[in-house]
């Protein structure tokens, strides 16, 4: 069931990039939003890798897990703007 | 609970991939529907996760409540073994006292045995007036009077001197043979 659980949120996520992909070919205003909010959190993930040591005390969770975060993040995004942008 | 989940899970993806791959993007209505299409398929994942940690922790109930189980059911067992345990080694302890015991009480009765073969008269030992017999005749080898004997040993003095008196000549005809 923890599985089940992951991996609904792991959908709902890419369902969420696939949304933004959405929102970003409905107008080049969204769409330049769109590129703002990734770059912004690309830059904000980088900064996670690079400080994953003092963000897992501040959150409270082990180095490995918020790797793991990090990464399925990562994939979450890619699959679902893949998706949005290959169909 | 498990098939609503295994639904809006399925629900989820078909939502998120079927309006992306049917319908065009050129279209104003399908395109709408593709975005109305994803936020469902956001809800039903986010709703199916609820369900899958719900189920999760339940799981996760049970599983503390068998153990509890399990801990109660081995503490009550070793418990009972503890206490038959105990009662195995009273048990013991009292067969390896009890040997003693029977030990000490042949060795009274073979002493008891021993005492009458020398006073040759084994017949007469459960006689309480036996113990009074022997008094009288170690009062008679240390030389002691019959009247001593009979105000001491026989507690017979004063008015009851005469039947003190009649008492050990019984006790002597009846242990001592007369002598």
């Amino acid at each position: 069931m923890r599985a089940m659980y992951l991996a609904n949120y792991f959908i709902a996520g890419c369902i969420a990039s696939s949304l933004l992909g959405w929102i970003a070919s409905l107008h080049p205003m969204a769409f330049r939003a769109i590129a703002f909010l990734l770059a912004t959190a690309a830059v904000a993930w980088v900064m996670c890798w690079l400080l994953d040591y003092s963000l897992s005390q501040l959150l409270k969770i082990s180095v490995p897990h918020l790797q793991a975060l990090l990464v399925s993040s990562w994939t979450m995004i890619l699959i679902g703007l893949g998706v949005f942008l290959c169909t | 609970m498990h098939l609503k989940m295994f639904v809006l899970s399925a629900s989820a993806v078909a939502l998120w991939l079927a309006p992306l791959t049917a319908l065009d993007k050129k279209i104003s209505w399908h395109k709408a529907v593709q975005g109305v299409s994803l936020c469902a398929g956001i809800a039903c994942a986010v709703k199916a996760s609820d369900i899958a940690r719900k189920l999760a922790e339940e799981a996760e109930i049970e599983v503390i409540k068998e153990r509890a189980i399990t801990a109660d059911v081995v503490d009550e067992i070793s418990t009972s073994a503890y206490v038959s345990q105990q009662q195995r080694q009273q048990e013991a302890e009292l067969m390896l006292t009890s040997p003693g015991v029977d030990v000490e009480a042949s060795r009274q009765a073979l002493e008891a045995i021993y005492d009458n073969d020398l006073q040759d008269s084994a017949s007469t030992s459960d006689s309480p007036d036996y113990l009074v017999y022997l008094e009288v005749c170690k009062s008679k080898e240390s030389g002691k009077s019959p009247t001593w004997i009979i105000e001491n040993i026989l507690k017979m003095g004063g008015r009851k001197f005469t039947d003190g008196k009649a008492k050990l000549e019984a006790l002597m005809n009846q242990f001592g043979g007369g002598k």
